[in-house]
C-alpha cells in the first residue's frame, strides 16, 4: 500500500527581512512526510530547522516554493486561512514550553479548543482527560510556573493534542529539560507516534534523533542528507 | 462571552496596580461628566417645577427689565385692557418692590409683592405651591396684614418671625396673619405678599404693574391669547415695549440657556473622560506589548486575528465599564454632596442637581465605549502581530 503523504515541500525558499537586510535562511527545499511517520530534524544553529517547522505549522509563508499539508497547498493563504490550518491539523510543542503563565494547567489545554468553538463542558472533560493521559491528572488546577520543566512541557503536549491533529511538530522539546525528563518526553511522543500521529521533531540530541524513522539533516538552509533509521 | 469576560478577568487583575490607575482615569471622568450634566439637568427639572406652580394655563406679561429698573411701567389700565381679550379669564396685577423690611429692630432689604389678595387665590387655585404652614392668605381689602413665605419665617431674620408678629416695611407695621409651606423656589420662599393698593400707596406708585398674570379661559388657545394681547398692548402703548410669556416659551428660552450650561459643563467634564480613555489607550498598548510572545501562542494554537482583536477589546470595554459604574456612583455621590453644600451655603433652590436614571445608563454605556474605542488601536496591532516574529521576542 502507498503511504498516503501529509507533508509537501515543493522547492521552498525563505528569506527575512531583517532592518532592510534580506537574510536568506532556506534555499530550495524539497521534502515529502508520510501520515504516521516520525521525522526528525537535525542541523547546526541557522540552518533552517525552526524555519521548516514554521512552514509545515502554517506560523509562515515561503518566500518562494509551494507548502502542501494534507493535500491542500497552504503557501498563500491568507492569516486567517493559516490559523485555521493551525487550529485544525497542528500541534505545537516548543522548547519554551509556552504556556501562557495565568492560565492553569487545565485552561491551557482547553485554549485551542476554545478558538476552535468547542463549549465549555466539552472542553473541560477532553482537556482533563489529555492531561490524564500525559500523567498529570494530579496537576490540573496548577499554573505553569508551579510545575516542573517535564510537568511543563507534558501540558505542552496534552494542548498540542487538543483539536486532534494530524501533525505534531516539536522543536526542540527537551532543549530545556533535564536528562530523565527529556526521555520522558520522547518517550511520550514515540507512543503518540505509535497510535498514528505524524511526529516531526527537531533536536540537537543524535540519540533522539535516531529514535526517529527518518533523520534529515540541514546545513545552511539546504538537505544535507537524509539518513533512515531502525 | 464568559469565557473572554473570564480572561480578561485574568489578564486585567495580573497586573492589578496598573488596572487600578487605568480605572481612576475612567471612574474621575465618568464621575465628573454624570455631576456636571446633573447641575444642568437639576436646574431644568427645578425651572419646570416653578413652572408647575404657575401652571400651564397662564400667561405673564411684563416690561423687560433693564439695568436700574424697567424702562416703562404697565398701569392698571393696561391691565384692564388685558381682561377685555378675548379668551381671558382672570387678570392678576402684581406690583413688586424691594424695599426697607424691618423686625424687632433688625433692618434688611426685601421683596414684597402687592397683590389682590381674591384675584391672586382665583388665579393660583388648583396648582401647586401656595400651601400654608400656619394661618391664612390675607383677605380682601386686609390693610396692614401680610402673608409671607417660609424663609421669612423661618431664617430671613435672626430671630423667627411667626404669625402675629409684626414686620415694619418702609417703617408701616404690618401684621403676619399666614406663612406658606416650603417651596424649593427661593423667589417664593423669601417673599412677603399684601395688599396690592395700600402697598402702592406706601410706595407712591398709585397706578404701577410690574407683572400682570393672565389666566386663560378653559378651551382657549394660549399661544393665541398671548398674541391678541400682545396686539391689544401694542395699540396702547404705541411700541413693543413688553414681554408676553406663554409657559412654552418660557421652557423655551430658558431651556436654550440650560442647554448651554450642560454642553460646557458636559465639555469640560469630557475632557477628562478623554484622558481617561488616553490611559486605557496607554494601558492596552502596554498590555499588548508585554503580552506579545502571548499573543503568539494563542495564534500558535489557532487564534485567528478575530479572536486576538475581540480579547484585547473586550479587555478595554471592561476598563470602561467596571470605570464607569464605579464613575457613575461617585457622580451620583458628588451630585448629592452639591445639593446638600448648595442648599446650606447659597440657600435653597438656587443651584439644585439631578442624576436621571437614563444619564446614569448613558454615561455607563459612554464609558463602555470609550473603552471600546481606545482599545481598538492597541487590539488591532496585537491581532496584526506576526506569530513567528512574536514567539521569537519571547525567546
Amino acid at each position: 500500500m502507498m503511504p498516503m503523504e501529509i507533508v509537501r515541500l515543493e522547492n521552498v525558499s525563505k528569506i527575512y527581512t531583517m532592518d532592510k537586510v534580506q537574510v536568506p535562511v532556506l534555499h530550495g527545499i524539497s521534502l515529502e512526510i508520510y501520515k504516521g511517520e516520525f521525522v526528525s530534524v537535525m542541523g547546526p544553529s541557522g540552518s533552517g530547522k525552526s524555519t521548516i517547522m514554521n512552514l509545515i505549522g502554517c506560523l509562515d509563508r515561503p518566500t518562494r516554493g509551494e507548502v502542501y499539508l494534507d493535500g491542500k497547498n497552504v503557501s498563500k493563504l491568507s492569516e486567517d486561512k493559516l490559523a485555521e490550518m493551525r487550529r485544525k491539523k497542528i500541534g505545537f510543542v516548543f522548547q519554551q514550553f509556552n504556556l501562557i503563565p495565568r492560565l492553569n494547567a487545565l485552561e491551557n489545554v482547553e485554549l485551542p479548543m476554545w478558538f476552535a468553538g468547542v463549549v465549555k463542558a466539552k472542553r473541560t472533560s477532553r482537556a482533563g482527560e489529555l492531561l490524564r493521559a500525559v500523567g498529570l491528572e494530579h496537576r490540573l488546577k496548577h499554573k505553569p510556573t508551579e510545575l516542573s520543566g517535564g510537568e511543563r512541557q507534558r501540558v505542552a503536549i496534552a494542548r498540542a493534542l487538543a483539536n486532534n491533529p494530524e501533525i505534531i511538530l516539536a522543536d526542540e522539546p527537551t532543549g530545556n529539560l533535564d536528562m530523565k525528563s527529556g526521555e520522558e518526553i520522547i518517550n511520550l511522543l514515540q507512543k503518540l507516534n505509535a497510535e498514528g500521529r505524524t511526529v516531526l521533531i527537531v533536536t540537537h540530541e543524535l540519540e533522539y534523533a535516531r529514535r526517529a524513522q527518518r533523520m534529515i539533516k540541514l546545513r545552511d538552509g539546504l538537505i544535507e542528507g537524509i539518513e533512515v533509521g531502525k | 462571552m464568559i469565557d473572554y469576560a473570564l480572561l480578561s478577568l485574568k489578564s486585567l487583575s495580573h497586573r492589578k496596580f496598573r488596572t487600578f490607575l487605568t480605572l481612576l482615569g475612567v471612574i474621575i471622568g465618568i464621575a465628573a461628566v454624570v455631576s456636571m450634566i446633573s447641575i444642568g439637568t437639576g436646574m431644568k427639572v427645578s425651572l419646570e417645577e416653578q413652572l408647575e406652580v404657575l401652571g400651564t394655563d397662564k400667561l405673564i406679561v411684563s416690561t423687560p427689565q433693564v439695568l436700574g429698573g424697567r424702562t416703562k411701567e404697565l398701569t392698571d389700565a393696561d391691565a384692564d385692557a388685558i381682561d377685555g381679550v378675548m379668551g381671558v379669564s382672570l387678570v392678576s396685577s402684581l406690583y413688586s418692590v424691594s424695599t426697607n423690611v424691618k423686625f424687632r429692630g433688625e433692618e434688611k432689604t426685601g421683596t414684597v409683592w402687592g397683590l389682590d389678595p381674591e384675584k391672586a387665590e382665583k388665579t393660583f387655585a388648583g396648582t401647586s405651591g401656595y400651601d400654608l404652614l400656619e394661618g391664612r392668605w390675607i383677605g380682601k381689602g386686609d390693610k396692614n396684614k401680610i402673608t409671607v413665605g417660609y424663609g421669612i419665617h423661618d431664617d430671613f431674620f435672626e430671630r423667627e418671625v411667626s404669625v402675629g408678629n409684626a414686620l415694619y416695611i418702609k417703617e408701616h407695621p404690618f401684621q403676619v396673619v399666614g406663612i406658606f409651606k416650603q417651596t424649593g423656589d427661593r423667589d417664593s420662599d423669601y417673599a412677603i405678599y399684601a395688599d396690592i393698593d395700600q402697598l402702592r400707596q406706601l410706595m407712591g406708585k398709585e397706578k404701577e404693574i410690574t407683572i400682570v398674570i393672565v389666566r386663560i379661559k378653559e378651551g382657549s388657545n394660549i399661544e393665541q391669547v398671548a398674541m391678541r394681547i400682545e396686539d391689544v398692548l401694542e395699540k396702547r402703548l404705541g411700541e413693543k415695549n413688553f414681554v408676553v410669556l406663554t409657559p412654552k416659551q418660557i421652557v423655551e428660552q430658558v431651556g436654550e440657556t440650560f442647554k448651554i450650561i450642560q454642553i460646557v459643563f458636559g465639555g469640560i467634564a469630557a475632557v477628562s473622560l478623554a484622558v481617561g480613555g488616553i490611559g486605557i489607550a496607554n494601558t492596552m498598548v502596554m498590555n499588548v506589548l508585554e503580552r506579545t510572545v502571548e499573543i503568539g501562542i494563542m495564534k500558535s494554537v489557532g487564534a485567528s486575528r478575530e479572536h486576538i482583536l475581540r480579547i484585547f477589546l473586550f479587555e478595554s470595554g471592561m476598563i470602561g465599564a467596571v470605570g464607569g459604574s464605579i464613575g457613575v456612583l461617585f457622580g451620583y455621590a458628588i451630585s448629592k454632596a452639591i445639593n446638600i453644600a448648595a442648599s446650606k451655603y447659597l440657600g435653597q433652590g438656587i443651584l439644585y442637581t439631578t442624576v436621571t436614571p437614563e444619564m446614569a445608563l448613558s454615561a455607563l454605556a459612554f464609558a463602555f465605549v470609550v473603552g471600546i474605542i481606545s482599545g481598538i488601536y492597541p487590539a488591532y496591532k496585537a491581532s496584526e502581530l506576526d506569530p513567528v516574529e512574536a514567539l521569537r521576542r519571547g525567546a
